[in-house]
């Protein structure tokens, strides 16, 4: 199938072209869903190596589903992030176990946001948001980077976190309201006082 | 400060995390090696391919022509090897070798002709 076609199509009819044996559905369905699940990975571990990691095992299990694939039942997105939360879940918890204080590693850039650059402001905030959501627990910092920085709805993040409604809008609520506290001390640092 | 929350969420949002050209070039092996094979489609003129006794069986009208012909043939084997004893008095009737009594059918007249 011509590849301006594809472009078209949604994500679950590329997959099942891919299980026909489409030669360039995988190409255009992983440059879809890498990105966003290397960003969410990213953002709950906190590691850039094993967020890649993760996405390429949420997209191998993609690619092994894919001829089993149930029309319907899921948003391939959707699907994709439940198999990439359950697995940094996996990866959380093994951390805990060996007492890693990888997080710890996070929070330096934030503490010496003061002494960069003006130029380096905007690099310093994403910093300083991803040591803050690293300060959440796990389920808060889930759901408040799934509803607004990949920007799904609450009934998708419920299906991804497996919970109701009500409670992902309680924990979306309760991490902004914890990453606001997080961040309240640095308001100079990122640059928020001069536009005051 | 919320506001300052959503302008970052606005950048975060903005830039997203790039995966690396190396773990796609991964991926995308992982999905060519996973990939269910892709099969020619057989030639539209293609026909299955006979074996030689199909062949040979095709030639004399089929397999079933071919099995009546072999069956006619292993009878007259047969016979001409067991050669049947009802079939001896039959072929045998009439050959030399079978001896005759000789039957006078006429009385002879000599004894009734005698002048003593």
């Amino acid at each position: 199938m011509p590849r301006d076609t594809l472009a078209e199509l949604d994500d679950e009819a590329l997959l099942v072209l891919y299980a026909n044996k489409d030669p360039d559905a995988a190409r255009l369905l992983a440059h879809r869903l890498m990105p966003r699940l290397v960003g969410y990975a990213g953002r709950l571990l906190a590691d850039r190596a094993e967020a890649e990691d993760i996405a390429q095992e949420t997209m191998l299990r993609l690619w092994k589903l894919a001829p089993d694939w149930r029309s319907g039942e899921a948003k391939v997105s959707t699907w994709a992030y439940r198999v990439a939360q359950n697995l940094c879940t996996d990866r959380l918890r093994l951390r805990q176990r060996r007492g890693a204080e990888a997080l710890d590693a996070v929070a330096e850039p934030a503490s010496d946001a003061a002494t960069v650059v003006a130029g380096m402001i905007e690099a310093d905030r994403m910093a300083a948001l991803d040591a803050a959501l690293a300060s959440l627990p796990e389920r808060q910092r889930s759901a408040v980077v799934l509803r607004h920085i990949e920007g799904l709805t609450n009934p998708e993040i419920a299906e991804i976190l497996q919970i109701g409604v009500e409670a992902v809008e309680s924990l979306t609520a309760r991490g902004k309201r914890a990453l606001t506290l997080a961040l309240a001390g640095q308001r100079a640092e990122l640059g928020y006082e001069e536009a005051e | 400060m919320m506001d300052d929350l959503d302008a970052l969420f606005a950048q975060a949002k903005a830039k997203p995390m790039a995966p690396s050209a190396a773990v796609m070039a991964r991926v995308l092996a992982d999905a060519a090696a996973h990939q269910p094979q892709r099969q020619a489609w057989p030639a539209a003129d293609a026909r299955p391919k006979l074996g030689l006794f199909a062949q040979f069986a095709g030639f004399f009208g089929g397999a079933g022509a071919l099995a009546g012909m072999a069956s006619a043939a292993m009878a007259g084997l047969f016979i001409g090897y067991v050669q049947p004893s009802s079939l001896d008095l039959v072929t045998g009737a009439g050959a030399a070798s079978a001896s005759l009594e000789q039957v006078e059918l006429l009385p002879d007249l000599s004894a009734f002709l005698t002048e003593e």
